[in-house]
């Protein structure tokens, strides 16, 4: 949990990277949308004072560093009164070296034709765009040349009308009528969010919504000095452009966008957009109704998610719905109470599958012959009914015993397995822990917090009586531990030939944890004083994996990796990488996200090899190399878990909470997971946590309900003839009580010919989770700005291709229009791409919290996921005021995560399904801060913990609900 | 005379290589049909791997000690892009991405194999004409 304070806003983020143009001061507007804090902290930072030493002779062009700043403005905004004026004098102001009496727009950018709104005369064509997305009307464009005509000419006058129209503005923010920040600084708190809306000033001139999801594009271009001739100006602002974006996607972009012309209402002065009628998820994640209505024997969307439930009937459909078409599958999501997947034994028949695709029997094959067939969905061969499973036909055509065979009646359903499908008698769940005992684990208090966690877990863990349990720890040194029943204490056993590992007792290291309950108690009590004057630095990470390994490669089972140093003795050994400046940005930088030694790889296969999940723990003050790390994780079904800089104090209630988790959660064992659909449908590629065993076969050592995985299709033929598509996802697992089942979900979707039906079922979440994993992927082989941009491409070409179906019916005016399921798709595209793993440059996130939270979004389903990107905000302060009785009613209605939210008297809660922040007001009453943090309220932090820990059970009760 | 050893040593070495080479795509094809499993199939090739890469190496080196200069320089390219392989770390298949790398190992193999048989080919044709030669001299 991260606590994050008025107090600490005095690190403010500017860009810094290297500026070609004169304006290299870059002005402070470009604050809030610096990419570079942790998003949470952003709107912090839309209130931070910028420094002082901001220049205010010099309100140079808002250089936008920052790829994602332009981008921000295409969601919303809310320019009122007169900020529209300042801004767009703000932009393009000559710095004031400029001789006076020049005229100040002779504007290079501008059209010479003057406010002629003819969009191509401007070197941003795509405004136009960004205003209809925004559902506002028509915008004016010629409104910002008009307004800069009102202006005198001479630079003075022009700068002292921006301040005066900008001081009412300031007055609405009291607590910082006092600050003496600059002018230009002032209204950062106006510009709102700067993650989801955007910067009301900026809103309404061109340049600034220039570049709806072009970012890189730098939307605002650093307008030369006035006098620079137009020429040179044009050629300065391609090597902007060309810098941030391979020139031929910026091109393609304009002549996309140039397509669309904009009506533009002639001497309008409308200010612009009201952000309150901007689309915001505040209902978290919607889930697509209509084909559930349509097909109601489906398996529930949170088991199976379409990217869009109306699938292309031929390839050329297929190439204009330029979203992902795929899938994202959890084969074990949570479901509520009531719901639960029904279990079917088919003891005497065996399993009813297709004879020839191997589907299982499912509510959508049909029985024919008089009950004698029955003929599969997915590849329509005529199938024979098993004697035992025979049963009559009525006068529809549907079983007599329909209603008690849950798997022709349920589109999700549990069988269990007979003996066919297990290679080795059912394993027990099966926990081994691989804990780090250097110093550094030992003084952060990780040792402490892991080991009481554990044995507070030690009931609640899944598969009792079976399960089993072993513990490794490690420093320069590998220590075994002896957990045999018959002994009273731990017997440890220091093995220190690290190159040549070798398991003494290979029997007693793993032990059933019922029979050897005393003992896991003893040793668990004495770990953390075991250690606790332990001074040993070095780390031998690798050769302890390698004996976990051994240990385990018998059964297969959850490792546990706990570590908190960069693994530096042995096999497998890293270095410190990633401290060179020079390889950010240039085309080797990917290669810090990649991990390093081959061993990890290997050891990753090896471990799936052997029904062997890793989940890393990572705790480390420093670099850790997680994208090392976290490739044992990627190729075993695993997850990471960063804890940046850990400290028990801060960071115990989450440590204690996402370990707990992880014990307590069903996990199934040993399992295997296909997806088959119907003919003419193939799914080509797979993303998530996981390895590949055959070309569709995916191998999950250990599955849970938090783990989804991804998929894409592609049609296969030129066209699809059948109405309806099939999809079948079977799980084969071992379930901790050690059943073999098989899991299987069904669902169908209809085969349509009309690119507008495809948008118009589209799912955002679906999609979304989608990019988000290709996104992530290629930062693995490409710059982080080729991975923004195929996000950004992909929405933007989606987008103009809806538009382009009607244009032609319909008048549209500027408007942007969007299918309502795409509602809130640029919004999640847009915080996508300033998510931890895609934001910005090297400077705006560390490499491990990338990778960490790469690796994190790799795996989270699509409800966690979009929580992610968007976050709860929830405003407490008034129900704390209130009796504790009343929490009872605790009634949460979640904020638009806008910096205009925030109401610097009022106390705020952010969560995004990974933390809490906590962000204090400015002007929060004495007596709330008080009683919170007491009297010395800048140090003391832990009344909050409790306090969130009170508060968590309702934010997630209310989760649920949502 | 010894020319035609020579070609016939070639000729040899061009085989073992096709061989090589063959059987690297059998290992994929197989993996592809799903008849054996990612691990054997990549411990199975990655086996191959440097034997294939030193035998082309030493056939190149042979070619320019016998002085055919020609086909020395023929083997070049190949050649080098073993080596810049080689040096990239990127000649073993790697068994956690094999599936998603198939297509593009089975190509660069394909296109190999191309290679070899033309370069087969052109070793026949000397055999038989370094013998024909040798021949008529003994006449």
């Amino acid at each position: 949990m991260k606590t994050m304070g008025t107090e600490n806003a005095d690190h403010a983020n500017f860009p810094q990277r290297p500026a070609a143009s004169p304006f290299a001061s870059s002005s402070q507007s470009t604050t809030p949308f610096l990419s570079s804090g942790p998003v949470v902290g952003s709107e912090a930072f839309a209130f931070r004072p910028a420094p002082p030493n901001a220049p205010q002779t010099t309100p140079s062009a808002p250089q936008t560093t920052r790829p994602y700043l332009a981008s921000g403005l295409m969601v919303g905004s809310e320019a009122s009164g007169p900020t529209p004026q300042f801004f767009s004098t703000a932009q393009a102001p000559p710095p004031r070296t400029s001789p006076p009496g020049q005229p100040v727009f002779p504007p290079p950018i501008r059209a010479p034709a003057g406010h002629v709104p003819s969009p191509p005369v401007y070197l941003h064509p795509q405004p136009q765009i960004s205003y209809g997305l925004m559902g506002s009307p028509p915008q004016s464009i010629n409104y910002v040349p008009s307004g800069r005509n009102v202006l005198p000419p001479s630079s003075d006058s022009l700068f002292s009308a921006p301040r005066s129209t900008l001081q009412p503005l300031q007055s609405a923010f009291p607590g910082y009528s006092s600050k003496p920040s600059n002018v230009v600084t002032q209204p950062t708190p106006v510009q709102s969010t700067p993650v989801f809306s955007h910067q009301g000033g900026y809103g309404p001139p061109p340049p600034a919504t220039s570049t709806p999801f072009l970012a890189h594009q730098r939307g605002y271009v650093p307008p030369p000095p006035v006098a620079t001739p137009p020429a040179v100006y044009s050629r300065e602002q391609m090597q902007h452009q060309g810098s941030g974006l391979p020139m031929g996607a910026v091109q393609g972009l304009t002549e996309d966008f140039s397509s669309l012309s904009l009506a533009s209402v002639p001497g309008s002065l409308d200010p612009g957009l009201d952000s309150k009628v901007l689309p915001r998820p505040l209902d978290g994640d919607v889930k697509p109704k209509s084909v559930s209505e349509m097909y109601p024997l489906n398996c529930n969307s949170r088991y199976l998610r379409l990217t869009t439930s109306a699938i292309p009937n031929s390839q050329s459909l297929t190439s204009r719905w330029h979203l992902p078409l795929g899938a994202v599958v959890c084969p074990l999501a949570e479901a509520p109470d009531g719901e639960e997947v029904p279990i079917v034994n088919f003891a005497t028949t065996g399993i009813i599958r297709c004879r020839r695709c191997r589907a299982y029997v499912n509510p959508y094959v049909t029985f024919t012959d008089g009950g004698r067939k029955f003929r599969c969905n997915i590849c329509a061969l005529l199938n024979d009914v098993p004697g035992d499973y025979f049963a009559q036909l009525d006068a529809s055509g549907a079983r007599i015993d329909l209603n008690e065979r849950p798997e022709l009646t349920k589109g999700s359903v549990d069988f269990i397995a007979p003996a066919e499908y297990m290679v080795r008698p059912p394993m027990p769940p099966l926990y081994f822990f691989v804990i780090d005992v250097s110093i550094s684990a030992v003084g952060s208090g990780m040792l402490e917090v892991v080991a009481q966690t554990i044995k507070s877990c030690l009931d609640r863990l899944p598969g009792f009586p079976r399960t089993q349990i072993g513990f490794i720890t490690f420093d320069n040194s590998i220590h075994f531990y002896n957990m045999k029943s018959s002994l009273t204490q731990p017997q440890m056993m220091v093995v220190s030939d690290l190159d040549d590992i070798f398991v003494p007792l290979p029997d007693d290291l793993l032990v059933n944890l019922s029979e050897s309950r005393s003992v896991v108690d003893a040793f668990l009590d004495s770990l953390p004083s075991m250690f606790q004057d332990n001074v040993n630095v070095e780390s031998a990470f690798g050769p302890a994996i390698k004996a976990a390994f051994m240990v385990m490669n018998q059964r297969g089972g959850k490792m546990l990796i706990f570590q908190n140093t960069l693994p530096s003795l042995g096999v497998g050994r890293l270095r410190l990488r990633g401290d060179d400046f020079r390889v950010y940005g240039t085309d080797k930088e990917h290669t810090l996200r990649i991990p390093e030694d081959p061993f990890y790889k290997q050891m990753a296969a090896d471990c799936t090899k052997y029904q062997i999940a890793v989940n890393v723990y990572a705790l480390s003050d420093k670099y850790t190399d997680i994208a090392s790390l976290g490739t044992l994780a990627k190729y075993t079904g695993g997850q990471i878990n960063y804890y940046q800089s850990f400290q028990s104090s801060i960071h115990k209630e989450k440590l204690r909470h996402e370990l707990a988790r992880d014990l307590t959660r069903e996990t199934a064992w040993e399992s295997v997971l296909r997806i088959r659909c119907g003919k003419g449908v193939r799914f080509t590629s797979y993303h998530g946590n996981f390895m590949l065993r055959s070309t569709d076969l995916i191998a999950l050592p250990a599955v849970d309900c938090d783990k989804a995985y991804a998929m894409q299709m592609s049609l296969e033929e030129t066209l699809l003839t059948t109405p309806t598509v099939y999809f079948q996802v079977a799980l084969l697992y071992t379930s901790s009580s050690g059943e073999r089942r098989i899991r299987v979900h069904t669902a169908a979707a209809p085969v349509v010919s009309d690119l507008g039906e495809m948008y118009r079922q589209a799912d955002t979440g679906a999609i979304i989770s989608l990019f988000c994993r290709l996104a992530i992927e290629k930062t693995l082989s490409y710059k982080l700005e080729e991975a923004r941009s195929l996000i950004q491409q992909r929405i933007v070409k989606a987008f103009r291709e809806y538009r382009n179906l009607y244009a032609v019916q319909h008048r549209l005016g500027g408007k942007m229009i969007y299918p309502e399921p795409l509602k809130f798709l640029p919004l999640y595209g847009l915080a996508l791409c300033k998510s931890i793993p895609l934001r910005g440059g090297y400077a705006d996130a560390q490499l491990d919290e990338r990778c960490a939270a790469g690796h994190t979004m790799m795996t989270l389903p699509v409800k966690n996921l979009l929580k992610l990107l968007y976050p709860n905000l929830v405003r407490v302060d008034e129900y704390l005021r209130q009796a504790s009785s009343k929490l009872d009613e605790f009634n949460i209605s979640r904020l638009p995560v806008t910096a205009e939210s925030l109401d610097s008297r009022g106390l705020y809660i952010y969560d995004d399904g990974l933390r809490f922040v906590i962000w204090f007001g400015k002007m929060l009453p004495p007596d709330i801060a008080m009683s919170l943090l007491g009297e010395d309220f800048a140090t003391d932090f832990s009344r909050v913990l409790n306090l969130l820990c009170y508060l968590e059970g309702y934010c997630s009760g209310s989760q649920l609900s949502a | 005379m010894g020319d035609l050893f020579a070609w016939l040593l070639f000729f040899f070495i061009l085989i073992g290589l096709v061989v090589m080479v063959v059987y690297q795509l059998i290992c994929l094809a197989d993996l592809e049909f799903d008849y054996i499993n990612p691990y054997d199939s990549a411990s199975r090739i990655n086996k191959m791997v440097l034997p294939e890469f030193i035998t082309q190496g030493v056939l190149c080196l042979l070619y320019l000690m016998t002085g055919h200069w020609f086909m020395s320089l023929l083997c070049v390219p190949y050649l080098y892009y073993n080596v810049t392989l080689y040096m990239r770390k990127q000649h073993l298949i790697d068994v956690t991405e094999i599936f998603n790398l198939l297509s593009w190992e089975k190509k660069q193999r394909l296109f190999k194999l191309g290679y070899l048989v033309l370069l087969l080919f052109i070793s026949l044709f000397w055999t038989i004409y370094s013998a024909l030669e040798d021949d008529e001299h003994t006449f």
